[in-house]
């Protein structure tokens, strides 16, 4: 229960083997003078059943980090350690919900969720009844008839989530999934995931730069730095479960947000300090 | 003050107009269609009847409805709808799966796109009748010149549009499949096909107009059969009801084809 995540693993017998593990992970884009570090030595793991987060200040490399723990990108050196297995190309055992609007367009609520199961050949009763069975999961029953097109984002999102759980991952790996929604949706949304994870204790990682939203939802958070990507800190966060979307008018909730806050501050700053500076046609490089 | 005024008293004016068309607007699109038809047949007939132009070029419309009455029942007019027809189709079939592989390995390889769109995209435009001479060397006057003149000209759309289709669809959709682990036949019919499918069969449709055009458009120049030939046939016989009956017959089954397709496509779509 110290900030100090890894000392837990080795003091408390009952400490289960990490789930995931990430090894002083490194990934350089490009060559020469114009090369640019975007995750550099990053290390943490993340244990059975636990949700952490990794937030940061945007081009702190968390995307690049996402998709090479997803297999999306296997050029890259250090380890990202699956069940024990190194992760080359997408694991079966790590179900990905990206950023971006993903729903098939063509295909209906049902069909999208059922996709999954579709593609490793279950038949099409077991196949509709899982299906059901997680688009209830994230509320949307009675909604499996309609195309995409006629719900709206935070209902679509839900839909990728469903479609990904229903391939039951043992990792639940996700990238801003709300990024694209307003803030009442984002915390209502965060109440069914932290609801979905305690049901299905599902491990998590989500990768965020919302910081309630990583302080209402987490049992851990990871800060990284501004570019290169390092693991700056990671904080526990002892609030109490179950938890609700509450949690965020609470003092101890506050002081975590501050805290970390004052962290992310320093390196968003440099991100925008950086940001300004290219603007301006007049960027020290580094 | 005299500037709210105005404002004040239009504001209500427009809600009710703007309530009221759009209440209203399906209904009033076809009375309008209706009124713009029969409009057009009033003013026909009255200059046929008006004697100021030659009997034989505006002729009467009961007589060109019933010229299209012989037609409907005249085994020559099934003879030729049926080689044009099956001209328009040959061509379809050919210039449509080559322009789909074509618009295919365009929109899926970068190198050959800047290489060889250009070409494609330049040629398109051409009118393809001035081919009609090579084609006839190449394949006769019967029936193939045809149908490869009507394949090339529906070529170069379907392959364009297949070509923007596959370039269009969103990434994050295929970066779905792979983390799902789709294998390339899973990838391709799940994701590419469905994803492609409404701009290339909005390509075909607009094939289909180029395929009808040309095959039409080359009887007419040079041909023993096909609905083309026929016009050309009524022409020269100077048998104007018949010329327009048959014209319109043209016209209906064109419209038709291209509205059956549009409702594949627009299927496709939703």
């Amino acid at each position: 229960m110290s900030n100090v995540a890894n000392a837990s693993t080795v003091t408390t017998v009952a400490a289960p083997k990490p789930q995931l593990v990430i090894d002083k992970v490194f990934k350089r884009f490009g060559d020469g003078p114009g090369a640019v570090v975007a995750v550099d030595q990053v290390s943490f793991d993340v244990r059975p059943g636990e949700f952490v987060a990794v937030i940061g200040p945007s081009g702190c490399g968390k995307s690049t980090l996402f998709n090479i723990i997803g297999g999306l990108l296997d050029d890259y050196s250090g380890d990202v350690l699956c069940e024990g297995d190194r992760v080359a190309g997408p694991h079966p055992a790590i179900g990905m919900v990206f950023q971006e609007e993903s729903t098939f367009p063509w295909r209906n609520v049902l069909d999208n969720v059922a996709f999954p199961l579709e593609l490793r050949g279950v038949g099409k009763a077991e196949r509709l009844e899982r299906a059901h069975h997680f688009i209830d999961l994230v509320g949307l029953g009675g909604f499996e008839k309609r195309m995409p097109s006629e719900l709206s984002g935070g209902m679509r999102q839900r839909v990728s989530i469903a479609r990904t759980l229903v391939s039951q991952p043992h990792i639940l790996l996700m990238d801003e999934p709300f990024a694209a929604l307003d803030e009442q949706t984002r915390l209502l949304l965060g109440d069914k995931i932290t609801q979905i994870q305690q049901d299905l204790k599902q491990t998590t990682l989500l990768i965020t730069h919302n910081l309630t939203e990583a302080v209402q939802l987490s049992d851990r958070i990871v800060v990284m730095t501004y570019r290169p990507g390092r693991v700056k800190r990671t904080v526990s966060i002892d609030l109490p479960r179950p938890r609700t979307s509450d949690v965020v008018s609470s003092a101890a909730f506050g002081k975590y947000v501050a805290e970390i806050w004052a962290d992310l501050r320093e390196e968003a700053s440099r991100g925008m300090a950086d940001a300004e500076g290219r603007t301006r046609g007049a960027a020290p490089r580094g | 003050m005299a500037a709210t005024k105005p404002v004040g008293a239009r504001a209500p004016l427009a809600t009710t107009s703007w309530g009221r068309t759009g209440r209203v607007s399906a209904r009033s699109t076809n009375v309008i269609r209706v009124c713009f038809v029969l409009g057009a047949a009033i003013i026909w007939e009255s200059l046929s009847r008006s004697g100021l132009l030659f009997r034989d070029v505006v002729p009467s419309l009961v007589a060109i409805v019933a010229s299209m009455g012989k037609l409907l029942v005249n085994p020559a007019f099934y003879a030729n709808l049926q080689v044009t027809a099956w001209e328009v189709a040959a061509s379809l079939a050919i210039g449509g799966v080559a322009g789909i592989v074509v618009g295919i390995v365009l929109g899926s390889n970068k190198f050959l796109a800047r290489a060889y769109e250009p070409y494609v995209y330049y040629l398109a435009p051409t009118p393809r009748i001035i081919f009609f001479p090579v084609m006839i060397m190449w394949f006769g006057v019967g029936i193939a010149s045809k149908i490869a003149l009507g394949a090339l000209s529906c070529f170069f759309t379907i392959a364009l549009s297949t070509a923007a289709g596959m370039r269009g669809i969103d990434k994050v959709l295929i970066r779905v499949g792979r983390t799902f682990r789709a294998t390339p036949w899973q990838m391709a019919t799940k994701i590419y096909l469905p994803a492609m499918s409404a701009p290339v069969l909005n390509g075909v449709r607009l094939g289909f107009g180029t395929a009808v055009i040309t095959a039409l458009l080359a009887e007419t120049k040079l041909s023993n059969q096909g609905l083309g030939f026929m016009v050309m046939q009524i022409y020269a016989r100077f048998d104007m009801p018949t010329l327009y009956g048959l014209l319109a017959i043209v016209f209906l089954i064109a419209g038709l084809g291209n509205l059956l397709l549009g409702k594949i496509a627009g299927g496709a779509r939703t």
